[in-house]
């Protein structure tokens, strides 16, 4: 059947065929055994990376109620390859995602092909991710994350917000990643660390989501939930009774500087910064107010202190030796000494440490300033006893920022030598800067310093590091620096005739007998200091009870006038709530939230 | 032993079962890849019409039917009808041409309800057997010009009907013609540059003019010197071919007036060398040195002109080539290459299992049950099994050109030879296409590749080599 033997063509010609079955099975054998480079590019080519957030440590007040919450959202990516040819309801999905039909229609247009990109920056509630999800579109897809909510929508300074990471911020941390949410502000920003957890992540099957094939490379770590030490009603009410003026509430419990409550008027609902569509308007919107609710007053700003300054004048003059608590000084309506006057309001004279703090003498703390300043034994030339007194100051935690857990804070001022040098070429000595003495001049404190002045007051010489975080989940205890005590310069002993002035004037013949709440001895100290922007800010810091203390408030209202009219109230209904529970002077509250302040100082500049 | 002797007068007796057991398996390897490729975990119902593997399952069964009788028709039969045949074929591409459906761009389709077919499927049978025909007439002889002419023109008409139809790739095809007109002893130095043309014609786009001249010189002067074994002549027509282009390049540029590009010079050194050659070749009475030069000019022609060339051609055209090449960046052109290796690359050795390879489920691979069925069986299957479809390829065209050679006549050895060529082209642009070495062209893998006027074609096409080879037999 066979020939003998092949032509050479015949054989020829098989050679070129096994030739090209040669180069195909090498060339085959080549890209299937030696280059693995397609295994990757293969898995590459139908797994995606999907991050797991993980949900942000919630917050509680001090009593175990929520203060800021999550809310399952979420984020929605497109890849345009997957999308259907024939197209889908553009309106309805523009309507779900809530982007106008146009910009979702050209985001679409502008997207990567394969490569899976945000649709919008804004994340989608639950019921809208269901209403898409129905529609059953190619393209879309949507990831698990959550945002922010309040129960009770205050303390909006206080708890700061939520928004997206900025380009700055990742390449500085490069923990953080395109779309993660980071705190802005407030406790937000101030525990960061532990309320953020840990981003997981999971090689998902692009086209078989719910496998079991998801490989999970990393779990998410929830964040750590915060108790914080805010009690929430007394923040409510706070918030309540500052509407309609400027100023800061604080209060600190005494004994371990824990914050009770810290309002900085006017606030603004923590819901309308929740990251969503609305944010931009709103955060827009705060930031145009004049009364500039986004500043938190309580911890940034500085206000002269006013009479209430008077009980460190005092204490400095006990510890220097200069003044005992009988000591007797006269008040002619005012110190007069050369050129130099400061006026008070008629009241006994001469008098006592006591009555001088609960009636509040301007000439009293005066003479006392000046015996600091002007101490011969101690101290050669006045200048030297300023930096004296400047020390005493600063350990009550004046003119330096108290290291507390709340990001922010300011120093508040105190004049340094340096700067009396400046101004007054040198020439400048005790009466020069005689309005010190009554909180008054160049000194700027904020109203957490003043809290924890009322605090040192209550404790007899010492304060806790005021802090605003009692517990962190997971955490025995805080940092050290919280649980020690820190004294100032003058010695315990000297601060009971304070304590007992400060009664008086709440008890008994001062000017805060509005303050008076049966049972508790409260102490209080008014303020009203004077500014050359318009009326006097009305301020009151306080504490009660008279012994073991519960709680040291600092009420600091801009232009509220005179000590007892405005801030008084506001802080004795504070206290009343606190320290009893209920208020029993609705009347009070009542003449508290009718009294509005017109601010004309912060009207809108042209 | 009366039975023995009636089982060689039986039709069936003489048939090649090695031959027929591997179309056996060709084809069912292409109804379990055509399965894998197209098979829906979650369908409804496994045997259902629209599925695609089912469906390939039906032609197959008329494939066969159709093939048993074919085995049945007398062989001369087929001689008689070629150039009938042929005749039809051209009217049926016309008719294509003017009525026919596009599908993918190509109007290359006729539809007869919810059957389709591929005119140029069926038309390559007739052009197969009109060729045979032709090499087997008495006035036919391979190194006569004249005859050559005549097959070249039997193939370029099909071939500008599909141009015009926008399906080339099918078209080319006729191209591998060359494989049995080598076989049946078309001078062998002709061949080598034809292919070499075409080949320059792609590296023109990769690489400059002046170093494919240089090639060019090379490969026509080695071609000559090993037609005539005229060895010393050789080396030195092309080493003062260099020196004098060389030497002239160094003078020129010498000069502050003129400043040429060497490409230039060597150019027009070499033209004006093909006068002396020219001289050399009469002189010498080597005939076949005169078709070196003319082919030479035209290759030389192509080389600078063959952007111009290019814009002839069809834009997906363009596009495919430049995409072979490297030459563009835009990802969705390379975009089925580059998944179809990915796919087949990581099948690794053993492959992701049956029904298992995520490319071809996710669909990342397009045209995965027809062009690109490759990639399912390098996907699924791995080396191993990729391995073995080429082998199995390798020996069944090995069997075709093994019937040929045992063919009594000339027509029956060409048409054998023809469809070996068919099916070795076929499977070197398909495969080589799926792995990245040949430019995409959409044409199927033989007997595997989904698609029922494919497979039908390929089947009539081969069991009328199996008729030729099982009557040769018979009569023996």
């Amino acid at each position: 059947m066979r020939e003998g033997g092949l032509s050479p063509r015949a054989l020829v010609a098989r050679i070129i065929v096994i030739f090209i079955f040669a180069v195909l099975a090498l060339r085959l054998g080549y890209i299937q055994l030696v280059d693995d480079r397609y295994n990757e590019l293969s898995d590459r080519n139908y797994l995606r990376n999907v991050v797991l957030y993980p949900p942000r440590g919630e917050i509680y007040d001090r009593n175990g109620e929520l203060l800021a919450q999550n809310r399952l959202c979420y984020d929605v990516t497109i890849v345009r390859k997957d999308m259907p040819k024939s197209g889908f309801d553009t309106t309805r999905v523009s309507n779900l995602v809530g982007m106008s039909r146009e910009a979702l229609v050209k985001k679409i247009k502008q997207s990567p092909y394969r490569r899976e990109s945000r649709l919008t920056r804004y994340p989608i509630t639950v019921e809208q991710k269901l209403l898409l999800d129905e529609m059953n579109i190619g393209g879309f897809y949507t990831s698990q994350r959550t945002v922010r909510q309040y129960p009770r929508k205050i303390g909006g300074n206080l708890l700061g917000s939520i928004n997206e990471v900025t380009k700055a911020k990742i390449e500085k941390d490069d923990s953080y990643a395109v779309g993660d949410y980071i705190g802005m502000e407030g406790l937000e920003l101030a525990y960061e660390d532990v309320l953020r957890g840990e981003k997981g992540l999971v090689l998902q099957d692009i086209y078989a989501p719910q496998a079991e094939r998801n490989t999970i490379l990393k779990e998410p770590v929830a964040g750590k939930s915060i108790v914080c030490t805010i009690d929430a009603e007394l923040q409510q009410l706070a918030e309540e009774l500052m509407e309609d003026k400027v100023g800061a509430v604080v209060a600190i419990e005494p004994s371990t500087g824990e914050i009770l409550t810290m309002v900085s008027s006017p606030t603004f609902n923590p819901d309308e910064l929740v990251i969503g569509r609305e944010r931009g308007n709103n955060y827009a919107k705060e930031i145009q107010n004049p009364r500039m609710p986004l500043w938190n007053r309580a911890v940034k700003s500085r206000y002269p202190p006013g009479s209430t300054f008077k009980l460190v004048t005092g204490l400095i003059g006990m510890q220097e030796g200069v003044l005992r608590p009988h000591y007797m000084y006269p008040c002619n309506m005012g110190y007069h000494l050369g050129g130099e006057h400061i006026g008070c309001h008629e009241h006994r004279s001469p008098l006592g440490l006591h009555y001088a703090i609960a009636t509040s003498c301007n000439a009293y703390f005066c003479y006392v300033f000046r015996n600091i300043l002007e101490n011969k034994r101690e101290y050669e030339i006045t200048k030297d006893g300023f930096e004296a007194w400047r020390d005493y100051v600063l350990s009550f935690g004046f003119g330096r920022k108290l290291d507390s857990d709340f990001l922010g804070e300011g120093a508040g001022y105190i004049p340094t030598r340096e700067f009396y040098d400046k101004r007054y070429r040198k020439s400048w000595n005790a009466l020069t800067i005689l309005s010190l003495s009554i909180g008054q001049g160049e000194l700027g404190c904020t109203p957490l310093q003043m809290a924890n002045l009322a605090a040192i007051v209550a404790n007899r010489g010492y304060y806790y590091i005021p802090h605003i975080v009692r517990e962190i989940e997971g955490q025995d205890s805080l940092d050290a620096r919280f649980y020690q005590k820190q004294y100032t310069k003058v010695d315990t002993k000297h601060f009971e005739p304070i304590v007992e002035g400060m009664w008086r004037g709440v008890n008994k013949d001062g000017t805060c007998q509005g303050a008076y709440l049966k049972g508790f001895d409260v102490c209080g100290k008014t303020g009203t200091a004077q500014n050359s922007k318009g009326e006097d800010h009305s301020t009151f810091i306080s504490f009660a009870p008279r012994n073991n203390p519960k709680i040291a408030i600092v009420v600091y209202v801009e232009h509220g006038g005179f000590g007892a009219e405005m801030a008084v109230p506001i802080a004795s209904l504070i206290e009343e709530k606190y320290l009893t529970d209920t208020i029993k002077r609705p009347h009070l509250v009542e003449y508290v939230k009718g009294h509005k302040i017109a601010y004309p100082m912060y009207r809108k500049k042209r | 032993m009366e039975y023995g002797h009636k089982r060689k007068e039986s039709l069936f007796g003489s048939v090649d079962w090695v031959a027929l057991l591997l179309y056996l398996l060709l084809v069912a390897v292409g109804v379990v890849a055509v399965f894998s490729a197209s098979w829906v975990e979650d369908s409804e119902n496994f045997f259902a019409f629209s599925h695609n593997y089912i469906k390939q399952v039906v032609w197959l069964g008329i494939s066969l039917v159709i093939g048993v009788v074919i085995m049945l028709l007398d062989r001369s039969l087929w001689h008689k009808i070629a150039y009938y045949l042929y005749a039809v074929a051209l009217l049926a591409l016309v008719a294509t041409l003017l009525f026919g459906r596009t599908v993918n761009g190509a109007k290359a389709w006729f539809e007869f309800g919810p059957i389709r077919l591929q005119t140029m499927e069926f038309a390559k049978i007739a052009i197969a057997l009109a060729t045979a025909r032709l090499m087997s007439e008495y006035s036919f002889s391979i190194s006569s010009f004249k005859s050559l002419v005549k097959v070249a023109l039997l193939l370029l008409v099909p071939l500008a009907i599909t141009y015009l139809q926008n399906d080339t790739g099918s078209g080319l095809v006729l191209c591998s013609f060359i494989f049995m007109l080598y076989r049946e002893g078309l001078n062998k130095w002709l061949c080598i540059p034809i292919i070499f043309i075409a080949a320059l014609f792609l590296l023109s786009f990769l690489y400059s003019p002046t170093i494919l001249l240089v090639a060019l010189i090379f490969v026509f002067t080695l071609s000559e010197m090993f037609a005539n074994r005229n060895w010393r002549h050789g080396v030195i027509y092309i080493a003062s071919l260099f020196l004098t282009s060389s030497m002239l390049f160094l003078v020129l540029n010498a000069l502050p007036v003129v400043s040429v590009d060497y490409y230039i010079i060597l150019l027009s050194t070499t033209l004006l060398s093909m006068v002396g050659v020219c001289v050399y070749a009469y002189r010498t009475r080597l005939r076949n040195i005169y078709i070196m030069v003319l082919l030479f000019v035209v290759s030389v022609m192509i080389t600078p002109t063959s952007n111009a060339m290019f814009n002839v051609m069809k834009p997906h055209q363009q596009n495919r080539i430049k995409t072979f090449l490297g030459i563009t960046d835009d990802a969705s052109l390379n975009y089925n290459v580059r998944q179809s290796k990915i796919a087949i690359g990581s099948g690794g050795f053993f492959g992701k299992g049956y029904l298992q390879g995520s490319h071809i489920r996710y669909g990342l691979v397009p045209e995965k049950h027809t062009d690109f069925i490759f990639c399912t069986i390098g996907e699924e299957f791995g080396f191993l099994g990729a391995f073995v479809v080429l082998m199995l390829l390798l020996a069944f065209i090995f069997r075709l050109m093994r019937m040929g050679d045992n063919q009594r006549e000339t027509f029956g050895r060409v048409y054998c030879y023809i469809v070996a060529s068919i099916l070795l082209f076929h499977t070197l642009i398909n495969v080589g296409m799926t792995i990245g070495i040949v430019p995409v062209m959409g044409i199927p893998l033989p007997l595997i590749s989904y698609g029922g006027s494919s497979l039908l074609a390929f089947s009539i096409m081969i069991f009328i080599a199996f008729a030729f080879d099982a009557q040769t037999n018979r009569v023996d």
